[in-house]
């Protein structure tokens, strides 16, 4: 009984262990600040674009990355304690979004919402479009920084 | 003396007060709203530039009352205004204080939101000159000292609100037509279009300056490679 019992408890943290990787604090922080950094990189190339000659495929190669980056579910990198610690640098996630769950959810659901339009218009090709999505989407990231991340 | 009209702020300066103000909400609306209004925000920030250059050489060679030396508020003065005894034309000591301390605070203001960035897209058009760590340190003191411009264009009104409701002497008209009702004082004098000329000259520089566009180009991206289609 008692082995069967340990069994399953093993069978369960084995599946657990395979589903979600056992990351270190600080590569999480790692990787969270390269995803942020990934974005902003194809957030400029999309700005450029809209304020510039504008580059259809360039635009959807960029608005996709965000799109995908957006729907990998970062937020399993948020780990518990990570609101300290140094991934690239010092992590600038604020306590509050370990404790403000219910906010954290709408203003990443908005993100994600507005990332995956933004890969939506960009496959139009519409430069006016785009560049109103981009507004939209940008918006989106001011309001998380606003709540979530630490002014230094 | 006699209690008289005077002509107290000439036009570039009442210009530059209106516009100012204009240029200082615009700035604070977008930059409080973020997103795409960055490049707006971006924009109000280079016209204050260009005002605050323009008032710092009127306050040098422009008409009598724009000038620094004239209100400028030593301890004496001020006390002297404390104890009712301060007589004169102008920015009051007190007032002074408050024009001195709204200068000072928008140009540095100015000065870290030019090498600023929003963490998203937009930076600062001289973001280049400093490290990346430097202007996310003066971004956060940028949003930080915005409370302490909020609190002193709030003195500022407030006091003005004061002045007209309580001492039944309005600031606001001679700040439009300038000229003052029922006031003991010379008349400006000076601050001619020479003198126009020369801070207008100054200004554009200083938002030629802040601009960036003399920053060397970053290098053109090398061509993408084709990625396989995996």
């Amino acid at each position: 009984m008692v082995f069967k019992l340990a069994l399953a408890a093993l069978s369960v943290s084995l599946a657990a262990g395979s589903a979600v990787a056992q990351i270190k604090p600080e590569d999480a922080i790692k990787f969270r600040q390269s995803g942020y950094t990934f974005m902003a990189w194809n957030m400029t190339r999309i700005y450029a674009n809209v304020n510039g000659t504008y580059n259809k495929e360039e635009v959807i190669k960029a608005a996709n990355a965000i799109q995908a980056v957006a729907n990998s579910g970062m937020g399993a990198l948020f780990l518990p304690g990570t609101d300290k610690g140094t991934g690239w640098e010092p992590t600038r996630a604020k306590a509050e979004f370990w404790t403000e769950r219910e906010k954290v959810g709408q203003v990443g659901g908005a993100f994600n919402k507005e990332a995956n339009e933004m890969a939506k218009v960009a496959a139009t090709g519409d430069a006016a479009a785009v560049k109103e999505q981009f507004g939209r989407l940008a918006k989106t990231c001011d309001n998380c920084h606003d709540s979530f991340k630490a002014k230094r | 003396m006699g209690e008289q009209r005077v002509f107290v702020w000439d036009l570039s300066t009442r210009l530059f007060h209106w516009l100012l103000a204009a240029a200082v909400t615009g700035a604070v609306v977008t930059g409080l709203q973020g997103g795409a209004l960055m490049d707006w925000h971006g924009r109000f920030g280079l016209s204050i530039v260009g005002l605050l250059a323009f008032r710092l050489v009127w306050g040098f060679v422009g008409s009598t009352y724009a000038r620094f030396i004239q209100f400028f508020p030593t301890p004496g003065k001020v006390a002297a205004y404390w104890r009712g005894q301060w007589r004169g034309e102008g920015h009051n000591p007190l007032g002074a204080l408050s024009v001195f301390g709204l200068l000072a605070l928008l140009a540095v203001q100015v000065a870290s939101g030019l090498v600023g960035n929003d963490d998203i897209v937009f930076s600062g058009p001289l973001a280049d000159l400093v490290t990346k760590d430097i202007s996310n340190r003066l971004t956060g003191f940028h949003q930080l000292l915005s409370n302490a411009l909020y609190a002193l264009v709030a003195l500022h009104v407030v006091a003005v609100l004061f002045y007209t409701r309580r001492k039944k002497r309005s600031l606001i008209r001679p700040m439009i037509t300038g000229w003052k009702d029922n006031a003991q004082g010379e008349s400006a004098r000076g601050g001619g279009i020479v003198a126009f000329a020369v801070a207008v000259v100054v200004a554009a520089s200083a938002v030629y300056g802040a601009s960036g566009v003399w920053l060397p180009a970053p290098p053109p991206a090398p061509k993408a490679v084709e990625t396989p289609n995996f």
